[in-house]
């Protein structure tokens, strides 16, 4: 029975001609960091701790970037989440010597942990230094060793890993749906940090889908891409400019 | 008593001695020596080992086995006992291997390049010069070990069919590296051994005990007949051309691991001609550095005279002014450019936080090349010592603020980073100083450091030969 | 191979010693019955011997196109084997490809060099020959296999031009 619904799945992915991306809406963003948090109990991401967060090893798998605008007192707080852009034309994917970091069909830029030997030369290649390293061994002090997620391995250390667009999330979805014998809904994946977004400035979907929100969002006036100009492609669209309280 | 006298021309003798002037005098190959004499000042300071040879030693022994605890250490705890962070991903360890790599290139340099050239000051310092290139290369590969946080998957980078249908990446630079180093090391061992075998049969001759069986397995039973001259000659001939493409493209794929991110100031096409450039600078000099050690230390004086200390110096300065070029066309387009991030790194490099390293890097790269202008100062040993010291605290301090110092600030600018190595990354890097001083020092004193044969060679080819009044030193233009 | 006697003499001039090879051919010497064995390169002609034909640059070219072969094997068959897709890139590009194919040629080539040169050597060869350790204090020997009746002849050669000592040599480990 497994057998039958993986092989049906797997048609799907390639008969659906996917690409997951994310629209990110800034003008709602409050920086609350609900995203964070969710991230980090979803795929067992460790917290490294005050004194390794000052030494630069935090392992945030998306960051709330927040940058001051204005002179006092007009000043303004800018909130900007930075994740795994996913790009289409990954600067990190060459330069892996293992291929521990490669393209999927379906768009996303895959993370094998058990492949990585870390040399994190895909963090030094990457733009936006989205990709986190295990500087240490892995520590979930109790009752945090009690909540983590079965479905997401628990890395070593000296392993690369970022944001995955949650892709657990993503197959338990194609799966359930190709069992079910229909398609996937949009809106139907979501990962934690779009879920547990209070004010929903995050939305998921396939942007290759002209009618799925997140690609709808992606075509508004408000859109920008981080950085663009690199030419990385990333899957990752922020919208801003639209606010009243400027 | 002279023997090996020249086959053509006018030769030295005895009573127009006193027409040499003091500079032909002092010639190593014009010298008034044996071939039994010349054995002798060679191995004479192989055989003996005084307190101070051992105490180095014990020092430096003991400098590597704390580096390697430390190494040990970082293993066992992770990466994060090391002071790399995000966004610095590679800190000290990279630096050092572009610093060890590049040490490597002088090597091939001198023998190599002077062989083809027929640059006869070359005879004398051609083992020293490939012996440092070999230990810089092993010390150098011992670096992706390092760095890596999985280590002990590291076999997972060799090219060979398995089991779980994967191959390794050879689009990634650090496969190219891999590759590159490997070849690079067996080349200059090779090339280093071969030139060797003829000196291994010398000591041979001239020893007992346990070296006489060591020279005995290494000397393969050379005799020296007509037909092993001639095909080691090929040989070496092969080497000498095969080598140099090798050792250009080495250090341009150490540069390719930076030059191919789009990480602002590394993304540049002069990053691989200008680290070629400088790691020939830094390896000539560490070169002029060890050779006046040694020469004191092993009293080879017979052997390194001022001519040599003058044309490397020369090598030396000629080397510096093309590394000062290449800075400066890399230089003048990212200033000229004035891209925000890398207007960012400039201004950081030269009046911010790294400011007191980058000016240290100008004026230890600098300032030597203006002093090794003069004979004076390249033909004073003290000199030399200094400004060749100085030159690779320059090297190195340049390379750090090129890997540390552009890793530092991002496009994003709440990404940006400091660096500051700990007590782990100093061992590690300590011990693979020390490791290079003492295979040095066992290499010096386990095989002859000088190769005589390319000497007594190159005293078959040179004469004195009268023109008009003058009485100058020719070349025969044999081999 | 007992009609045959071997006799060393060591001269310490290379003149001399290539008068002493040239009498030895108007002798009737041929080449395989003289050895030259030398501390010091002298250049392949001047002792007036033949300069044999080596087969190493060959032995050199074949290694490098099994470097080549190999090499190209790697950079451009193996990313088609297990397809992974790298964002970006083509599946094999030429730049990449390119490297990994010279790095492999060249090491094949210094390999082959190396392996080459030993085998046309004989090289390890550890059994007994005829050797003189004076040879590499600076002398030049010079090793004839000789019919006993020439010994004379051969004698009166070496003495002729200024020989330091002749000796019948005795095969001993080197």
């Amino acid at each position: 029975m497994a057998k039958a619904v993986r092989a049906s799945a797997e048609q799907k992915l390639e008969e659906n001609n996917r690409r997951w991306g994310m629209v990110i809406d800034l003008d709602r963003c409050t920086g609350c960091q609900a995203c964070v948090v969710a991230c980090h109990a979803e795929n067992n991401v460790p917290v490294v701790g005050e004194h390794e967060a000052t030494r630069g090893h935090s392992m945030h798998w998306i960051r709330i970037e927040r940058y001051w605008e204005g002179e006092y007192p007009n000043v303004k707080a800018r909130f900007m989440p930075v994740l795994c852009q996913h790009c289409g034309e990954a600067p990190c994917e060459p330069v892996c010597p293992v291929f521990a970091t490669y393209h999927t069909p379906e768009g996303l830029n895959a993370q094998v942990y058990n492949r990585c030997i870390g040399t994190r030369f895909c963090g030094a290649a990457c733009p936006y230094k989205v990709r986190a390293f295990n500087w240490f061994r892995p520590d979930f002090p109790e009752p945090l060793d009690q909540q983590l997620n079965p479905d997401v391995s628990v890395r070593q250390r000296g392993i690369i890993e970022k944001c995955s667009f949650c892709v657990q999330r993503i197959r338990r979805v194609e799966l359930d749906a190709a069992a079910s014998g229909r398609e996937v809904e949009d809106g139907e994946v979501q990962p934690a940090c779009v879920q547990s977004c209070p004010p929903s400035a995050l939305i998921f979907g396939d942007l290759n889908d002209p009618e799925s929100e997140a690609s709808q969002f992606s075509r508004s006036r408000r859109a920008f891409r981080l950085l663009d100009f690199l030419g990385t492609d990333p899957a990752v669209v922020y919208l801003k400019g639209g606010e009243t309280n400027v | 008593m002279s023997d090996h006298e020249p086959m053509a021309g006018d030769s030295v003798l005895p009573e127009r001695q006193s027409e040499l002037s003091q500079e032909y005098r002092e010639r190593l190959l014009l010298a008034q020596r044996t071939d039994a004499e010349i054995n002798a000042a060679v191995l004479q300071p192989m055989m003996e080992t005084g307190p101070k040879f051992w105490i180095t030693v014990a020092i430096l022994v003991a400098i590597i086995l704390w580096g390697l605890y430390a190494w040990g250490y970082m293993i066992y705890w992770g990466m994060g006992t090391a002071g790399i962070n995000n966004p610095v991903y590679w800190g000290l360890f990279i630096a050092t291997f572009i610093f060890w790599v590049g040490i490597s290139h002088a090597g091939t340099m001198i023998s190599a390049v002077l062989r083809i050239f027929k640059a006869d000051w070359r005879r004398p310092i051609t083992r020293g010069a490939e012996a440092m290139t070999a230990f810089a290369l092993l010390m150098a590969g011992l670096y992706p070990f390092i760095h890596l946080g999985r280590v002990w998957k590291f076999y997972w980078m060799l090219p060979y069919p398995n089991n779980r249908f994967m191959w390794p990446n050879f689009q990634s630079p650090l496969m190219w590296d891999m590759v590159a180093i490997f070849t690079y090391l067996i080349g200059s061992s090779l090339y280093l051994y071969l030139a060797l075998i003829p000196d291994l049969a010398m000591a041979r001759d001239h020893s007992v005990g346990w070296r006489y069986k060591l020279y005995r397995t290494f000397a393969l039973g050379w005799r020296g007949t007509e037909g092993e001259w001639h095909k080691l000659h090929r040989a070496l001939n092969i080497f000498s051309v095969i080598i140099i493409p090798v050792f250009l493209s080495v250090h341009s794929i150490v540069a390719w691991d930076f030059a191919v991110t789009i990480q602002p100031r590394w993304h540049s096409s002069i990053l691989a001609p200008y680290f070629i450039m400088g790691a020939v600078y830094s390896g000539l000099a560490a070169l002029a550095t060890i050779l006046v050690i040694v020469r004191k230390s092993m009293r080879l004086q017979e052997f390194l005279r001022r001519e040599h200390f003058d044309a490397l110096g020369k090598l030396v300065m000629v080397a510096g002014l093309g590394w000062i070029y290449f800075w400066f066309a890399g230089f003048i387009v990212e200033w000229y450019g004035n891209d925000p991030v890398i207007r960012e790194l400039i201004h950081d490099e030269i009046t911010g936080k790294l400011a007191p390293l980058f000016w240290l890097q100008m004026t230890a790269n600098v300032l030597p090349v203006i002093f090794l202008t003069f004979h004076k100062i390249r033909t004073n040993l003290k000199w030399l010592l200094g400004l060749t010291l100085l030159i690779n605290v320059g090297m190195y301090t340049e390379r750090v603020l090129i890997v540390v110092g552009n890793l530092q600030r991002n496009y994003l600018p709440f990404d940006w980073g400091t660096y500051k190595p700990t007590w782990v990354e100093i061992s590690i890097v300590a011990m693979t100083f020390a490791g290079f001083i003492l295979l040095y020092t066992l290499f010096s004193r386990i095989v002859p450091y000088v190769p005589v044969w390319e000497i007594k060679e190159g005293r078959l080819r040179y004469s004195l030969r009268r023109i008009g009044r003058l009485l100058v030193p020719t070349a025969a233009e044999i081999d | 191979m007992e009609d045959t006697m071997n006799l060393m003499g060591l001269f310490h001039d290379g003149n001399e010693t290539a008068q002493v090879i040239d009498s030895l051919y108007e002798l009737g010497m041929v080449d395989r019955q003289i050895i030259v064995m030398t501390g010091v390169p002298y250049p392949e002609r001047s002792l007036g011997r033949h300069v044999e034909w080596l087969r190493l640059p060959n032995i050199v070219l074949a290694g490098a196109l099994v470097g080549f072969i190999l090499g190209l094997f790697l950079a451009v068959i193996t990313p088609h084997l297990y397809r992974l897709d790298i964002g970006g890139h083509p599946t094999v590009g030429f730049p990449p490809a390119a490297v990994i194919t010279f790095v492999f040629t060249m090491m094949a080539a210094i390999v082959s060099t190396f392996v080459g040169v030993l085998w046309e050597m004989n090289f390890p060869e550890f059994s007994p020959k005829y050797y003189d350790n004076r040879v590499t204090d600076g002398y030049l020997a010079v090793l004839v296999e000789h019919d006993p009746s020439e010994e004379s002849l051969v004698r009166k050669i070496f003495e002729a031009h200024g020989c330091d000592f002749i000796q019948r040599p005795e095969r001993r480990p080197l």
